[in-house]
């Protein structure tokens, strides 16, 4: 099916408030079903969150990523989903399923650097690409804002 | 145990005759419940696994039932028992155990699943699996008679999809009914497993917040409404694209809003009515008030829809003075409605109502070939100008209607202004750009009205060459407080001028001001100041 092979780009702002183990339960909640439900139906991508928000590459077939994505949106956890593209690609940017922590606070990094693996996934290499480059300025921008 | 086929048929005779080839499937059962017969249709009912000899129970789980142990207790007790049985391949039987007098049971099944799947058909609306309006009006009824019972407050929400006929337009029927069938997934979401969620018909929903003792009302109405706004309104992707489409959304809640089923929806829908009206995307609950406000534009919808033929509409004319000689150069036509005993009423109210229920389209022909007519009986050849509503853009026929008031009339077709405002612009910007290609190759001029108030857009000025910018009175009224005014007065002005189009300051009512607009370099002017709006012969007589 690589005929049929679509990308989707969205960031969304994290919609728990309260407590930091609040945030923090529903931040691993959220990354662990990804991890399950992606692997599944061989959707693959980026997660870059941080305590405010979180930004994501879903790469894999249309049924597949239109699915993941609708599952996305009936999550109440995920408030204001801004949906930056959605189109055909002729390769994956992405084969493998990772996850990356990228706020500027050392405690928080501390806090999900468990969780946040590294598998394949770069911050400083993702920088060179100007998709992901947009999402991490706007996952920094969402967690000033938050901070502010 | 004897062997199955010694006992598969009994000794002939018309009785055992009957039994064996009745039209219904007939098993019998000893005492421990097992088949010792199995009729013809008993056989084919149970293909691919004969009865005879078997145990009930194995026998039905073979079937695929999914309660092969239905009867067992029956069976214990010999006592009769009428069960309804899921079997595979959808097949749906009702099943009637009888003791015999004779010792051990009679069996027979009658073939409902027919009955059934039209019976759920009935019920169910086909392209969402959601109750149809039918069955919302019966789960209604039963739950005001349950919440009645049990004092609990009740919700009925009515939600309607804002911009679904855009989807549905230049998208197709397939992509709107796959959109259709995720706002039913998303609506599923957001309710409660208990509560009723219907489809109306088209892009219309219903949702039934099911009465609990206790339940905290209206706020539990408000937080649903709330999530179905934010729900609904997400972006979707399907079939490649991305799709947006909002959610308006109006609460009755029982028992405050009414007591019965019919009542709590149509205040529901008075509610969703003001929902959209008030720009959509949002939700808002049933007040009497509504009911009062829609009376009344019932009755003016009414009255609006026979004030043209009953004559009771009349043109006004305002003169347009021209800064550089002083003279008039030409008028406005005005509408105006005097009904009998309304008395006058103002076209910021009916004008909006005619553009909403089509009437306008009538009207402002009307308007046209009048206005027309007076000013080809002028003395001068002053310029008319003429309104025109988006909603004239629609139909495909104004072109032709000008050129056959022109032709009517006999109005030199370079005296006639047609003003149009940026809302005509804004939809099929590229339709509404031919029909104006159209009427300027007739020799009309076009004019853009309010301009600065809508969305100025200036890529409109340069989509279109108007001959004419109407600067918005606002703008005028405030040269004398605001320094901001003036400055986007001159700055329209000076746009005009090096576009090659005149301007027009509107609303002109103090000598400051038009001392102002001269300064600043507009073509003409219209205001109280230098002219009212006039009755047709007074204008006439300006002119001599």
């Amino acid at each position: 099916m690589t005929d049929d092979l679509r990308r989707l780009v969205y960031y969304s702002r994290n919609r728990t408030v309260g407590a930091p183990e609040a945030v923090d339960a529903t931040i691993r909640a959220i990354l662990a079903t990804s991890r399950t439900n992606n692997a599944r139906v061989g959707v693959t991508g980026a997660l870059m969150f941080n305590a405010g928000c979180f930004a994501q590459v879903l790469e894999g077939p249309s049924d597949a990523v239109e699915a993941t994505f609708e599952r996305i949106q009936q999550d109440e956890r995920h408030g204001d989903v801004s949906l930056l593209a959605y189109e055909a690609v002729a390769t994956r940017l992405f084969t493998d399923w990772s996850m990356a922590y990228v706020g500027a606070s050392k405690a928080e990094a501390d806090r999900y650097g468990d969780v946040a693996d590294t598998s394949g996934f770069d911050i400083a290499r993702m920088t060179g690409d100007r998709l992901c480059a947009v999402l991490h300025g706007l996952a920094l921008e969402e967690e000033a804002a938050v901070a502010a | 145990m004897p062997a199955p086929s010694a006992v598969t048929s009994l000794p002939a005779g018309p009785f055992e005759a009957a039994l064996a080839e009745m039209a219904t499937p007939l098993l019998l059962l000893d005492a421990g419940g097992s088949v010792t017969f199995a009729n013809d249709r008993a056989a084919v009912l149970f293909a691919g696994s004969p009865p005879v000899g078997r145990a009930l129970p194995a026998l039905l789980a073979a079937r695929g039932a999914a309660e092969p142990g239905a009867f067992d207790d029956a069976l214990r007790a010999g006592r009769p028992a009428r069960e309804g049985l899921a079997l595979n391949g959808g097949r749906r039987v009702e099943a009637a155990l009888a003791p015999l007098s004779s010792g051990g049971f009679a069996l027979t099944f009658e073939d409902v699943t027919e009955h059934v799947r039209s019976a759920a058909l009935a019920r169910l609306e086909p392209l969402t699996g959601l109750c149809n309006r039918a069955e919302l009006h019966e789960r209604l009824g039963a739950e005001l008679a349950a919440a009645e019972r049990a004092g609990a407050p009740l919700a009925v929400l009515l939600l309607d999809l804002d911009r679904f006929k855009a989807v549905n337009d230049t998208l197709g029927h397939p992509v709107g009914d796959a959109l259709l069938r995720k706002v039913a997934e998303r609506l599923r979401n957001a309710a409660r497993r208990e509560d009723v969620i219907a489809r109306l018909g088209g892009d219309e929903f219903a949702l039934v917040q099911v009465g609990r003792a206790g339940a905290d009302q209206p706020r539990a109405a408000e937080a649903l409404a709330a999530r179905l706004v934010d729900l609904v309104g997400r972006t979707y992707v399907l079939d490649g694209q991305m799709l947006n489409v909002g959610a308006s959304v109006g609460i009755a809640l029982y028992p405050d809003d009414g007591r019965g089923a019919d009542d709590l929806l149509k205040h529901a829908d008075l509610a969703l009515y003001r929902a959209k009206a008030d720009g959509r995307a949002t939700y808002r609950f049933f007040e009497p008030a509504m009911n009062v406000a829609v009376q009344a534009r019932r009755s003016l919808e009414i009255d609006l829809r026979r004030a043209l033929a009953l004559k009771q509409f009349t043109l006004a004319f305002q003169p347009q003075i021209s800064l550089e000689t002083g003279a008039v150069s030409g008028f406005e036509a005005l509408l105006r409605w005097h009904h009998p005993e309304r008395g006058p009423i103002s076209p910021a109210t009916f004008i909006p109502l005619a553009e909403e229920i089509g009437v306008i389209v009538g009207i402002g022909e009307w308007a046209l070939r009048t206005a027309c007519r007076e000013a080809a009986s002028w003395a001068q050849p002053a310029s008319i100008a003429v309104n025109l509503s988006p909603v004239q853009f629609r139909g495909g026929k104004l072109v032709e209607t000008v050129m056959l008031v022109l032709a009517q009339t006999g109005l030199d077709p370079a005296r006639l202004e047609l003003e149009i405002t940026e809302g005509a612009l804004l939809d099929d910007t590229d339709g509404v750009l031919t029909v104006l290609n159209g009427l300027r190759a007739l020799g009309v001029r076009i004019s853009m009205d309010d301009f600065g108030t809508g969305y100025s857009s200036l890529s409109y000025l340069q989509k279109f060459p108007f001959d004419k910018i109407k600067i918005d009175q606002s703008f005028v009224r405030g040269m004398a407080g605001s320094a901001e005014c003036g400055a986007i007065v001159r700055a329209i002005a000076r746009l005009g001028a090096s576009l090659g189009m005149r301007t027009t300051a509107e609303g002109v009512e103090t000598a400051d001001q038009l001392d102002a607009i001269r300064a600043e370099g507009c073509s003409e002017v219209q205001g109280y100041l230098t002219g009212r709006p006039m009755p047709a012969d007074q204008a006439a007589a300006l002119l001599i």
